[in-house]
């Protein structure tokens, strides 16, 4: 019996929001909005060497991400001898393919990596609730209407997309420079996928 | 009125400074680089690559060395600004990345047969198929530009014309590819070596 009761609480414990999960403190939010820098210099030509593992398959190429305007960026990924895999845009809330080729054309793979982007490239984001956890400070936002946090440490370190208060992607920015990240890692969690981007320009 | 004048002389110079060949030009220069192409049993040379999209700022340059071993080994060795290299070899594609190898079979795949095929020939200038290619040549001013347009309906969606510029010798000193929106990516060949002994251990990976 007592095993029993042992065995809810922990269940209770497991299923219980994120945050409370995690021992984040609630915090009184001062911020509106958060911040991602990281593709926000409509000067700057953003190019990474990109390795991606999908399941047994590794892909590498370049990854080209443009900020065109407010709120509008294009984003192409090409291989190493310039033949290019997809070109997608993003503006506002619209998403359009303007390339991809035959082998990957498949709404399952391209929906995966609009999200992605997207949480790589959205630049001001609603905060819903703040917490901290030592010096850490942590948003809750609704990026694309999916559970996001944004973890920063001085500078945007980390975001985590959520989902029944479990790890779905994260996002690791790293070996940042001012507000060039000059590694980007995207781990998923219930599928295989990693890409890891390194800055070559 | 003058200054209109010499405007309009001006572009009128610009605009000719790439013209059509002449059906008997474009026969010599054909024969000059299938001939050159026949010769070549080894190649090297060092490559510098600009990938030209619209909407950037500025092409992104990477640049690396090139190897060529009659009848079927080449190997494109990107040096900066990153270590990648792609080796072509008994139908086999070599991919050393950073360090990481790994190689995929083509002996399967037809477009992968073609592509090293294509490669091999474009690296050598003889890309002349009229069964494969609408070819247009052209003269710009003492080198010849030449345009191999795709006919295969399914190639032509990711290329849409090769363009090689061939100096007076018919070396290729430019190859680029043409992508159906315009972005490219040019190929600028420098320090040709033809017919020097390559060791097979360069083809190694």
């Amino acid at each position: 019996m007592r095993y029993l009761i042992s065995s809810f609480c922990l269940l209770f414990i497991a299923c219980g929001p994120y945050p409370k999960k995690h021992n984040f403190q609630l915090r009184t939010t001062s911020n509106k909005t958060i911040h991602n820098p990281y593709f926000s210099d409509e000067k700057k030509d953003y190019v990474y060497k990109a390795n991606i593992a999908v399941y047994d398959k590794l892909f590498s190429g370049i990854f080209i991400v443009k900020k065109l305007g407010e709120a509008n960026h294009r984003i192409v990924f090409t291989t190493e001898m310039g033949n290019k895999i997809f070109d997608f845009s993003f503006l506002n809330d619209t998403f359009k393919v303007n390339f991809i080729i035959e082998a990957i054309d498949k709404a399952i793979l391209i929906n995966i990596l609009k999200k992605d982007f997207k949480a790589l490239i959205q630049e001001k984001i609603p905060v819903i609730k703040s917490y901290s956890l030592q010096d850490t400070l942590i948003y809750e936002t609704a990026l694309s209407n999916k559970k996001h946090f944004y973890f920063k440490t001085q500078q945007l370190n980390k975001i985590i997309r959520v989902k029944n208060a479990k790890e779905k992607v994260t996002f690791l920015f790293l070996e940042i420079n001012n507000i060039i990240a000059n590694q980007i890692k995207i781990l998923h969690s219930n599928i295989k996928l990693k890409i890891n981007l390194k800055s070559i320009n | 009125m003058r200054n209109i004048i010499y405007i309009l002389f001006f572009m009128g110079t610009l605009l000719h400074a790439q013209t059509k060949m002449s059906t008997a030009e474009s026969a010599t220069l054909k024969a000059k680089v299938k001939t050159q192409a026949a010769t070549i049993k080894t190649l090297l040379s060092d490559f510098t690559q600009y990938k030209h999209l619209d909407f950037l700022s500025n092409d992104i340059t990477s640049s690396g060395k090139l190897s060529f071993k009659s009848p079927n080994m080449v190997k494109w060795e990107y040096l900066t600004p990153f270590k990648y290299a792609v080796l072509f070899k008994n139908e086999t594609l070599f991919i050393n990345d950073e360090g990481k190898k790994s190689n995929i079979d083509i002996g399967s795949s037809k477009m992968f047969k073609q592509l090293n095929t294509l490669i091999i020939n474009s690296v050598k200038g003889d890309l002349f198929d009229e069964n494969e290619f609408d070819i247009t040549y052209f003269k710009d001013g003492v080198n010849s530009k030449v345009y191999f347009n795709p006919k295969d309906k399914k190639f032509s969606k990711y290329i849409k014309a090769f363009q090689i510029l061939f100096n007076e010798e018919g070396d290729v000193v430019e190859l680029k590819m043409i992508e159906p929106s315009e972005d490219y990516t040019k190929i600028v060949f420098s320090n040709r070596i033809v017919n020097t002994n390559l060791s097979d251990a360069i083809f190694n990976q």
